[in-house]
């Protein structure tokens, strides 16, 4: 055998405990001293003042996609399908057309997403063979006021920089 | 009857029924604001009016109009219609006049005239409150049953099953502390706890009645639907309860009945047990006595109290984060000038008191602004103690609000009556 047994010690049933009243007034001074350090100073408290104070994101987050470019600003992008393929929600919607600049045969006429659709997993990142699509853009709130701003073509994908340096993105990669 | 009989009259009543209702607005943001301190969070804070937020109460507005211009639905399958509606109007109305017999300051003695400082002047005092409490609660059950909602009549259900299991046990505490007072009247009750107990300690309910008070509080508690005891409206078992099928102003008056109901159960504790509006060692008559010091204390504490107010305000009405010109800060700036200009108010008007009005009339009204102040700041206390322990506290099975009841408060409350009865027999 030799595994090991820890005993738990049950709590709550000695006499004082039994009363409930004196375990209630001891919460009631934990909560209140909560209470008067928030009175005193409300700098104290535990919260982000959030649309103006932003959350800080790590490399790994998943935030909106964006299309990466070649070193002359070509888009990498080689319009495989794999994305498209791999992607659970099916919110991915490529129309490849003849490449022209030489790095390659093909490339995308249309890349949309549907951030309605997205659920963010980030299966297109892994499987795109060309690293051409990341979420790495920081972006982690898209909002809008109606359905077809969510949709997203080729223009907003390059438009957004990667929000971290490369070291640090490979780290999560790896 | 006189025109000072009359004004006096609507007075007694204006403060019966609106002050209950001003409160409401003061205790959702206590309770709001409140549950974000207790929990080391912020709670509302943003909604405004031209950039002034009043530290959140602006937020109560926004909720007021909202509920206001909701759609008011009565759901197709609900046959009673006319008990879908009276029950939310039963709750509030109950807890609002409940209020009517709550003394919010002694005799005032105009002449040779007594006014009883009550919104209704009646004898009966906690009979009356007991009667119209124990009412409320059919509008919980009714609303419950005539939703015609599983988890409406469930809710309804477990109202009945508490108020038979907090009832007994108040009412015996009550009679406990009717044999101390020997009276059921309300003003009697609470002039009796300005004496002074071996001559040192203030006779308040609390330091008579010891277990009293703790088994009172309790059936309180359960009495107003709160935390712990709110279970006829569960949130995480039965949705909402007896009004989940309510929409617009008729939530709204379930709400406000709540905490209408807060607020007069916790003056009903402070009359019976807290001392009611006596201001502890300063009877009536002592006050009186002494109106020219008391005045000039107030006059001299008032400003200290102010400036204190006012670094407080400073510290803690600004931006938590880089901003350029900060807007909190103008706003405590307009804050802070407001509280001196009330300052400033008080104290012109008690140097006109002391200079033009001494020894007359102005005397007992200034008592009478005195001790009204000291009940609600009491008031607020209790509804403080209402809103800590909703935060503190989680909800009790209905089964176990049963034990208690039954098995535990009211054995404790017969003990009580019966110790009291011996030490009254015996010594008085």
């Amino acid at each position: 055998m030799g595994a090991k047994i820890k005993v738990v010690e049950r709590k709550g049933k000695t006499f004082f405990e039994q009363l409930y009243l004196i375990e209630i007034f001891k919460g009631m001074a934990v909560t209140v001293g909560h209470f008067f350090r928030n009175l005193r100073d409300n700098s104290n408290l535990y919260v982000r003042h959030y649309p103006e104070v932003k959350p800080e994101i790590t490399p790994r987050w998943r935030g909106r996609h964006r299309l990466t470019l070649h070193e002359d600003g070509s888009i990498k992008c080689v319009a495989c399908f794999m994305c498209q393929t791999n992607c659970p929600s099916e919110c991915i919607m490529i129309e490849a057309g003849e490449r022209e600049d030489g790095v390659s045969e093909k490339m995308p006429v249309k890349f949309e997403i549907d951030l309605l659709e997205c659920i963010y997993c980030g299966y297109c990142v892994e499987a795109c063979p060309m690293d051409a699509i990341r979420m790495d853009s920081g972006v982690f709130s898209v909002t809008s006021s109606n359905r077809e701003n969510m949709m997203i073509g080729i223009a907003e994908l390059i438009e957004p920089p990667g929000a971290f340096n490369e070291d640090e993105y490979q780290k999560g990669v790896g | 009857m006189s025109l000072l009989d009359i004004l006096l009259i609507l007075l007694r009543i204006a403060f019966g029924a609106f002050v209950p209702l001003s409160f409401v607005a003061v205790l959702v943001w206590m309770e709001r604001r409140g549950a974000g301190f207790f929990q080391d969070r912020a709670g509302p804070n943003r909604c405004h009016v031209m950039g002034f937020r009043a530290g959140g109460l602006i937020q109560n507005l926004a909720d007021g109009v909202k509920l206001i211009f909701k759609e008011d639905v009565v759901p197709a399958h609900i046959t009673h219609k006319f008990y879908f509606i009276l029950a939310p109007m039963l709750v509030f109305v109950t807890a609002l006049l409940c209020f009517a017999v709550i003394p919010f300051a002694d005799v005032l003695v105009i002449g040779s005239k007594e006014y009883i400082m009550q919104a209704v002047p009646l004898d009966i005092g906690i009979l009356w409150f007991l009667a119209i409490v124990g009412f409320g609660v059919y509008g919980i059950i009714l609303a419950g049953w005539s939703s015609h909602n599983k988890y409406g009549v469930l809710g309804g259900l477990r109202a009945a099953s508490q108020v038979i299991s907090y009832e007994i046990p108040m009412g015996l505490a009550l009679v406990s502390l009717l044999v101390v007072y020997g009276t059921v009247n309300m003003t009697e009750i609470a002039q009796y706890q300005g004496q002074l107990l071996f001559g040192f300690i203030p006779m308040w309910g609390v330091v008579v009645q010891p277990l009293g008070v703790i088994i009172f509080i309790i059936a309180a508690f359960a009495e107003t639907n709160r935390t712990p005891f709110d279970l006829a409206e569960g949130e995480s078992e039965i949705v909402a309860g007896f009004h989940v099928e309510y929409s617009s102003m008729k939530f709204a008056l379930f709400f406000l009945g709540e905490y209408v109901a807060m607020f007069v159960s916790s003056a009903l504790i402070v009359t019976l047990y807290f001392g009611s509006f006596q201001i502890p060692w300063f009877a009536t008559e002592t006050l009186l006595f002494y109106a020219t010091e008391v005045a000039v204390a107030i006059m001299v504490g008032l400003p200290i109290g102010a400036y204190f107010f006012a670094g407080w305000i400073r510290k803690n009405n600004k931006s938590h984060y880089d901003r350029p010109n900060d807007p909190r800060r103008r706003e405590a700036t307009v804050y802070i000038g407001l509280l001196w200009l009330m300052v400033m108010l008080v104290e012109v008007v008690l140097l006109g008191y002391l200079v033009f009005a001494q020894n007359g009339i102005a005397d007992r009204l200034l008592v009478m602004i005195l001790q009204t102040g000291t009940f609600l700041i009491k008031t607020t206390m209790m509804c403080f103690v209402y809103v800590w322990v909703r935060w503190t506290l989680p909800r009790f099975r209905y089964d176990q609000l049963q034990k208690i009841g039954w098995e535990k408060l009211m054995p404790l409350a017969l003990l009580n009556i019966f110790i009291t009865s011996a030490v009254i027999v015996s010594f008085g």
